[in-house]
C-alpha cells in the first residue's frame, strides 16, 4: 500500500485547515510547552533533585496530591448521588438544580475562592456554625480541600449522568427477577456498569484540581510545609526569578498531567471495547 | 411511572435527593449567595462606587480588550481544526486531537510558566526582548497569550463531536450540486453547527474574562494597567477591601449565570443533547 | 404451576391498558398473549411478573395469591426483548448470577452452580462460549443466554416478553422451533408475548388473542385460525378481503350477486370476511353467482399467484391467492373482466353472530 497523507476526499480545505490548525497549535502550545521542557534540560540531575526533594516543595506535593485525592474522593461519592438523583428523580426546581451543577465550570476561579472563604471563615455562614464545634475550615488544609471540592464538582456528575440516564431499567428489572436485592442489583449491576464514567470523572476532578491555583489561595493560609500547593510554589519562585526551580516543579507537574491523560484515555478505550 | 413495582427501597428517593440537594446548597447555592450579600453589604452607592472607579474600569476595559481579541482567535481556529478533524481522515488526526486538547489538561500556572519561559527576562527571547524594547511579560501582549492559550480547546471540543456526528454526506451533496467550498461551509456546515458554535464562544468568553492563574503569573499585577477583572478582585481583597472585591466579583458572577441561563437555553433549542461544559 | 389471572386492570393515565382481565393458564402450557402494540399483552405478561402493579385484581400461581409478592420472591424467569445479559459478566456468570445473589443459606456450592450453569448451557447448546461477554454474541446466541439465566433460578413460570423481536427472519424462526422443542423437554409453564401470528400459531399450545386492553378470544391456534369468534379476531390472523353487504328479507345482497341466507334475518347490515385462498376466480362465470371483477394486476409468489382485482360495481379491492396451475389456465390480461367466486367467507352481522357459508 502506498503512504498516504490522508484518505482522498471530494470536499475542499485539506490543505488551508490543516496548515492553519498546525500552525496555530505550534506557536500557542507546542513551541511553549517544548520551551518548558527544553529549559529543564538547564538543569542537571543534581540541581533538578535538589529542587525537588526541598522540604518546602516535597511538603507542597504531598498536600497538592493528598488534597485532590480526598476532593476528587468526595466528588466521586457526592457527585455519583447527584448524578443519580438528577437523572432518576423527578421533583420541583430540577432543571436549575441541573444548570447549576455547571456553575464551578462558569464561575472564574477567584471569585470561588473569595466566596468560599467567606463562607467558611469563622465569621461566615458555615464557619461560625462551625467554630463552636473547634473546626476551622478557611484557612487551613480543610480549606483546600473545599475549594478542590467544589472546582472538581460538575466532573464527575456530568460524566456520569448520561451513562444513568440511558442505563435501560431492564437491567435492574432482570437483576431483580432472578431474586437480587437492591443492594445486590447496585453494586452488583449497577455499579460496575457505571465503573468506567465514574474512574473518568475521578481522574478529570482529580487533574483539575492538582492544577488548580485561583480558588485555593484565596481560602488556604499559604503557609510553606502546612497550606501552601505546589501551584503556589511555582508562582512565588518565579516572583523570586527562580525560574531554573519554577521549571523544575512545573515539569514533574505537567508529567502527572500527562500521566492521569494516559490513564484516562486507556479508561476510555477499555470501556468502549467491552460495551461493543 | 409510578405505578411500577418498586424496584428501590423506600427511603432512597429521600435520602439521596435530600443530600443532593444539601450538597449543592452549600457549595454552589451559598457562593452565589455570598457574593451578591457581601458585595451590597454596604448599599448600592458602594457597590455603584467600587465598580466604577478609575481602576475597576481600567480593569474592565482590559478584560474586554482581552476578550475582543481571544475570542475571534480562537472561534477561527475552533472552526477550521473541527472541519478538518470531522471531514478528512489523515495520519496523526489522533496526535492533533490530544495537542488541541492539552491546555484544557495543563495547570493554568503552568500555562503562564511556559510565556514566561519563552518571553521573561531571563526566558529564551528575553534578552532579544529588552534589546528591541518590546514588553510581552508583564504587560499586555503576555495576558492575551496566556488567555489564548488556556480558551484555545473550547469552540473546537465543542463542535468536533457536532460535526462528526453529522458526517459529510451534506456538504458532498452540495457539492454535487455545484456549490463552492466556500458556499458548501456558509450554507451548509455553519447552519448545523450554529448552536455548538454559539456556546464555545459564550463558554470561551467566560473563561477568556476569568482566567486567573495563567493571568496571574504573566501579569505582573500592575494596578490599573495589568490587571484583568479577577486580578483586581484579588489585590482588592488582599488589602481587606471585601465589598468591593465582592462587587467586583459580583459581575464575573452575573458573567457565570449569563453563560448557564445561555447552555441552559441552547441545549433547549437543539434538543434534549447536553453539551460540553469544560 | 398454573396461573390464574382475575379481574385484572390497569390504567396510564387516562389510557386503559387492561380492562377486566380473565385468564387461566393451566399447568405446563405454552401460550402466546397475541396482539397489536398497545393491546396491552406486554403490560399483562408484567403484572404476572410482579414487575407491574395492577389497579385491581389478584394473579394466583397454583391457586395462591402472589398479587401483593415482589418481583424478587415470586419466582419468575423473565425474558426480557432486548436480552438484558449483564454487559460486564461473562456468559457463565450471567447465568449463575440468580444463584450468586441467594442468600448464604439457600446459595448453592461453587461447585454446583458450575455444575448447574454448565447444565443450562448445554441445554441451550451453548456451553462452548461460558467465557465469553455478550458482546462478543450473535442475537440468537444472546437470547438464548437471556433464558438460560432465566431458568438458572428454577421458576416457578417462565415469561418472555417479545423473545423474537429483536431478531432476524432466518434466526428467527430456527429459534421458534428451538424454544417449542426445548419446552416438549422441561414443560415449565410459560407465557410469551407477540404480535407475530405466524410466530404465536407456530410455537404455543394456546393463543389469547388482545386487542385495546381486552381478550378477543383464547384457543388452540386450530381454533383461533379457523373459528374466529369476532371480526377482529379474524382479520389480526392472516390476510383477509372484507365485504360489505345487506341482508334484506332472508338474502344478502353483494354486488351483482345475491345468496340465500335465511337464517340472518332482516334489514341488517353485513360483513364478509374471506381469506385470500378460499378466493376462486373464472373468466365465464360457469358456477354462476360469481362477483364481477377486473383484472388489475398479479404476482407470482413461490408456487402461488397473488391476483388483484377490483369489483365492478363497488369498486373493491379483493386480494386472492391461486396456485399456478389455476392461474395459467385462466389466461387473462389486465383489465380483463374476471368472475370472483367464494369457496368459504364467514358473514359477521352486527348482531356478531357468525356463520359460514359457501357461495
Amino acid at each position: 500500500m502506498k503512504w498516504q497523507l490522508r484518505k482522498p476526499s471530494v470536499l475542499p480545505g485539506f490543505g488551508l485547515t490543516l496548515g492553519f490548525s498546525l500552525t496555530y497549535v505550534t506557536l500557542l502550545v507546542l513551541i511553549p510547552l517544548g520551551g518548558l521542557l527544553l529549559y529543564t534540560t538547564k538543569l542537571s540531575w543534581n540541581e533538578f533533585g535538589a529542587v525537588i526533594l526541598d522540604p518546602r516543595v516535597l511538603a507542597s506535593f504531598k498536600l497538592s496530591f493528598g488534597a485532590s485525592l480526598i476532593a476528587a474522593v468526595i466528588n466521586l461519592f457526592f457527585g455519583l448521588i447527584v448524578a443519580w438523583t438528577l437523572s432518576r428523580y423527578n421533583f420541583f426546581g430540577k432543571k436549575i438544580v441541573d444548570a447549576l451543577v455547571d456553575l464551578p465550570f462558569a464561575l472564574p476561579t477567584a471569585v470561588a475562592g473569595i466566596a468560599l472563604a467567606a463562607i467558611f471563615a469563622s465569621n461566615g455562614w458555615i464557619g461560625a456554625l462551625l467554630e463552636p464545634l473547634g473546626i476551622q475550615i478557611a484557612y487551613s488544609r480543610a480549606g483546600v480541600v473545599v475549594a478542590l471540592v467544589f472546582i472538581g464538582l460538575p466532573f464527575v456528575v456530568r460524566t456520569v449522568q448520561p451513562v444513568i440516564e440511558e442505563f435501560e431499567k431492564e437491567f435492574e428489572e432482570a437483576s431483580t427477577s432472578l431474586g437480587a436485592s437492591w443492594w445486590q442489583t447496585f453494586s452488583r449491576v449497577i455499579l460496575p456498569s457505571l465503573m468506567p464514567a465514574l474512574l473518568t470523572g475521578f481522574a478529570l476532578s482529580f487533574a483539575r484540581a492538582l492544577g488548580e491555583y485561583g480558588s485555593i489561595i484565596f481560602i488556604s493560609s499559604n503557609m510553606p510545609f502546612v497550606s501552601e500547593i505546589v501551584p503556589l510554589i511555582i508562582v512565588t519562585k518565579l516572583s523570586q526569578f527562580d525560574y531554573v526551580g519554577a521549571t523544575a516543579v512545573g515539569t514533574v507537574m505537567l508529567l502527572a498531567t500527562f500521566v492521569i491523560l494516559f490513564l484516562i484515555n486507556a479508561i476510555q478505550i477499555y470501556s468502549r471495547e467491552k460495551s461493543l | 411511572m409510578q405505578t411500577e413495582h418498586r424496584l428501590e427501597p423506600r427511603w432512597l428517593k429521600p435520602l439521596l435527593l435530600g443530600t443532593t440537594l444539601l450538597f449543592l446548597a452549600i457549595f454552589l447555592a451559598l457562593p452565589l449567595g455570598v457574593v451578591f450579600s457581601e458585595a451590597l453589604a454596604k448599599g448600592w452607592k458602594v457597590y455603584w462606587a467600587s465598580i466604577t472607579e478609575p481602576d475597576a474600569i481600567a480593569a474592565i476595559k482590559l478584560t474586554l480588550l482581552v476578550v475582543l481579541i481571544t475570542v475571534p482567535l480562537n472561534t477561527v481556529f475552533g472552526v477550521a481544526t473541527a472541519w478538518l478533524i470531522a471531514k478528512f481522515e489523515f495520519r496523526g488526526k489522533g496526535l492533533l486531537i490530544t495537542l488541541i486538547d492539552l491546555p484544557f489538561a495543563v495547570s493554568p500556572v503552568i500555562a503562564g510558566l511556559i510565556f514566561v519561559l519563552l518571553f521573561g527576562s531571563q526566558g529564551w527571547f528575553g534578552a532579544w526582548l529588552s534589546e528591541h524594547d518590546i514588553r510581552i511579560v508583564f504587560a499586555t501582549p503576555g495576558i492575551i497569550l496566556a488567555t489564548l492559550f488556556i480558551t484555545s480547546p473550547f469552540v473546537a471540543r465543542e463542535i468536533i463531536p457536532l460535526m462528526q456526528e453529522q458526517g459529510k454526506d451534506e456538504e458532498e451533496s452540495a457539492l454535487t450540486l455545484g456549490a463552492s467550498g466556500w458556499q458548501t461551509f456558509w450554507k451548509v456546515t455553519l447552519p448545523n453547527i450554529k448552536w455548538g458554535l454559539l456556546y464555545g464562544v459564550i463558554l470561551s468568553n467566560a473563561r477568556a474574562m476569568g482566567e486567573f492563574g495563567a493571568v496571574a503569573v504573566v501579569s505582573g499585577h500592575i494596578r490599573g494597567m495589568t490587571t484583568t477583572m479577577p486580578l483586581h478582585v484579588e489585590i482588592l481583597y488582599g488589602e481587606y477591601l471585601f465589598t468591593a472585591a465582592f462587587a467586583v466579583a459580583s459581575l464575573l458572577t452575573l458573567l457565570a449565570l449569563v453563560t448557564l441561563v445561555l447552555k441552559s437555553f441552547i441545549e433547549w433549542r437543539i434538543g434534549k443533547k447536553r453539551l460540553l461544559a469544560h | 404451576m398454573s396461573i390464574q389471572i382475575s379481574n385484572i386492570n390497569k390504567r396510564f393515565d387516562n389510557f386503559v391498558a387492561l380492562d377486566n382481565i380473565n385468564l387461566t393458564i393451566p399447568d405446563g402450557e405454552l401460550v402466546a398473549l397475541l396482539g397489536p402494540s398497545g393491546s396491552g399483552k406486554t403490560t399483562l405478561l408484567r403484572i404476572i411478573a410482579g414487575l407491574e402493579e395492577a389497579d385491581s385484581g389478584t394473579i394466583y400461581f397454583n391457586g395462591e395469591d402472589t398479587t401483593a409478592t415482589h418481583v424478587r420472591d415470586r419466582g419468575v424467569g423473565f425474558v426480557f426483548q432486548h436480552y438484558a445479559l449483564f454487559r460486564h459478566m461473562s456468559v457463565f456468570e450471567n447465568v449463575a448470577f440468580g444463584l450468586r445473589v441467594r442468600p448464604k443459606a439457600t446459595r448453592p456450592s461453587e461447585e454446583e452452580i458450575n455444575e448447574r450453569v454448565h447444565k443450562l448451557l448445554k441445554l441451550i447448546q451453548l456451553d462452548w462460549i461460558a467465557n465469553r461477554y455478550p458482546s462478543q454474541l450473535s442475537g440468537g446466541q444472546r437470547q438464548r443466554v437471556a433464558l438460560a439465566r432465566a431458568l438458572a433460578v428454577e421458576p416457578k413460570v417462565l415469561l418472555l416478553d417479545e423473545p423474537f423481536g429483536a431478531l432476524d427472519a432466518k434466526v428467527r424462526q430456527e429459534l421458534r422451533q428451538w424454544l417449542r422443542s426445548l419446552h416438549d423437554e422441561i414443560h415449565i409453564t410459560s407465557v410469551f408475548v407477540t404480535h407475530d401470528q405466524e410466530e404465536a400459531l407456530e410455537v404455543s399450545d394456546k393463543i389469547v388473542v388482545m386487542n385495546q386492553g381486552k381478550i378477543e378470544q383464547i384457543g388452540t391456534p386450530e381454533e383461533v385460525y379457523d373459528r374466529p369468534t369476532n371480526p377482529f379476531v379474524y382479520s389480526f390472523l392472516g390476510n383477509v378481503n372484507l365485504f360489505h353487504a345487506r341482508v334484506e328479507q332472508g338474502s344478502l345482497h353483494l354486488e351483482n350477486t345475491e345468496l340465500n341466507t335465511p337464517d340472518l334475518g332482516s334489514s341488517k347490515e353485513a360483513s364478509l370476511f374471506v381469506r385470500p385462498h378460499e378466493i376462486h376466480i373464472s373468466i365465464d362465470n360457469a358456477l354462476g353467482g360469481g362477483i364481477e371483477a377486473k383484472l388489475i394486476g398479479w404476482r407470482l409468489v413461490g408456487p402461488r399467484v397473488r391476483v388483484e382485482l377490483e369489483t365492478v360495481h363497488a369498486h373493491q379491492k379483493v386480494e386472492a391467492e391461486i396456485s399456478k396451475g389455476e392461474w395459467q389456465a385462466i389466461k387473462a390480461h389486465e383489465n380483463d373482466t374476471l368472475f370472483v367466486h367464494f369457496s368459504n367467507a364467514r358473514i359477521y352481522t352486527n348482531e356478531a353472530s357468525w356463520n359460514d357459508y359457501v357461495i
